[in-house]
């Protein structure tokens, strides 16, 4: 299960307790540790690069200010990721209209991210036509699709930081799946 | 896709049994269904590509551009701190409000503090004077259990504080 960077598992707790002290470099290692789920998800949510930059950003400064009021009992990614969440739902809910020129980068850059990581098993079209078909989903079953199969986290986590029940995350993967099935079965035939 | 026949089960209903474990009579019908194996198969393709994708990779300044924003903020214990008092500052200042705009509270407070000065002066007198009648016939024990008290608070304190940064590293 991806639970944070390229690095081992993170001491969350001791980095956490000195950074409420106000050590610059425990938060530094805490950032380091969860920026890429949490860039990930505010990338697949918003779509755009420069917005996602600047929630991740915010996402940070927020926790940071709020360090206090972390519950040591609960992992400290899916905690930031709440945050995160919650500030690209306020992005989202202040757009008027969502451009369709702001999803074309999107497929690109995650489609070329992906293209350093992956070992070859898929082919880049293939990846990329993936990456289109989510693209069209709604922000709602892009974010329980990407917490679930990229950043391969568990109904009860997913569930935790969109504060529902695991139960709904179940009955959401599968309508979302559903939607993502039908439109790459649709793109298909083009 | 849809349920194929009228005997094929809902698929969320089946999707649900195969991701809890639980084989249930979906999966039980699934089992001897071609189409719905087939769903199944399609479906599992789908989530062995959808788990080959991965993150992209932040900017490569991000964690640089959140140090630089966290820099210009007071640690958060401080703010907690800060917080705290604020809180108490507030509640005080209502208090007071509600306290004055109150006369039979406030004749009240008053009457309670006048009482409270003269006994606590008595009281005072007498607290001095035990004390002297106990250090004029024990003085040494009394400044051993000072001392100890004096140094277990100390230490006590020091636990608490921890070893935490330098004013320079904070």
């Amino acid at each position: 299960m991806l639970m944070a960077d390229d690095s081992a598992a993170p001491s969350w707790k001791a980095d956490v307790v000195a950074a409420r002290r106000g050590d610059p470099s425990a938060f530094e290692s805490l950032v380091r540790s969860v920026q890429r789920p949490v860039y990930g998800l505010a990338l697949r949510l918003l779509g755009n690069e420069a917005e996602a930059a600047e929630v991740s950003q915010e996402a940070f400064l927020r926790t940071y200010q709020n360090l206090h009021k972390y519950d040591e009992s609960r992992p400290f990614d899916l905690w930031v990721m709440a945050i995160t969440r919650n500030l690209c739902l306020d992005l989202l809910r202040r757009r008027t209209k969502v451009k369709t020129e702001e999803l074309e980068p999107m497929k690109e850059v995650l489609a070329s991210g992906e293209a350093s990581l992956e070992d070859g098993a898929i082919a880049k079209q293939e990846r990329q036509s993936l990456e289109a078909a989510l693209a069209t989903l709604s922000a709602d079953d892009r974010e329980v699709l990407a917490l679930y199969y990229v950043q391969k986290r568990t109904t009860k986590e997913i569930a935790q930081v969109l504060g529902c029940a695991p139960g709904t995350i179940m009955a959401r993967l599968f309508r979302a799946r559903e939607k993502l099935r039908k439109q790459m079965s649709t793109e298909e035939p083009t | 896709m849809t349920p194929t026949s009228l005997e094929c089960p809902d698929l969320e209903v089946l999707f649900t049994e195969l991701e809890s474990g639980e084989h249930g009579p979906a999966l039980a019908h699934a089992k001897g269904c071609p189409l719905c194996t087939a769903i199944i198969e399609e479906h599992r393709l789908l989530e062995k590509d959808l788990y080959r994708l991965a993150d992209p990779l932040p900017p490569p300044d991000l964690v640089h551009k959140v140090m630089a924003r966290v820099a210009a903020e007071p640690p958060p214990l401080r703010r907690e701190l800060w917080t705290g008092l604020s809180i108490l500052a507030a509640s005080f200042v209502l208090g007071l409000g509600m306290l004055f705009t109150n006369d039979t509270a406030l004749i009240g407070t008053g009457t309670s503090l006048a009482r409270f000065l003269v006994d606590g002066k008595a009281f005072l007198e007498a607290l001095l004077s035990g004390a002297h009648a106990l250090w004029s016939t024990a003085a040494a024990p009394v400044a051993g259990v000072l001392a100890l008290l004096l140094f277990t608070s100390l230490f006590g304190i020091k636990r608490l504080a921890g070893n935490g940064p330098t004013p320079s590293e904070a």
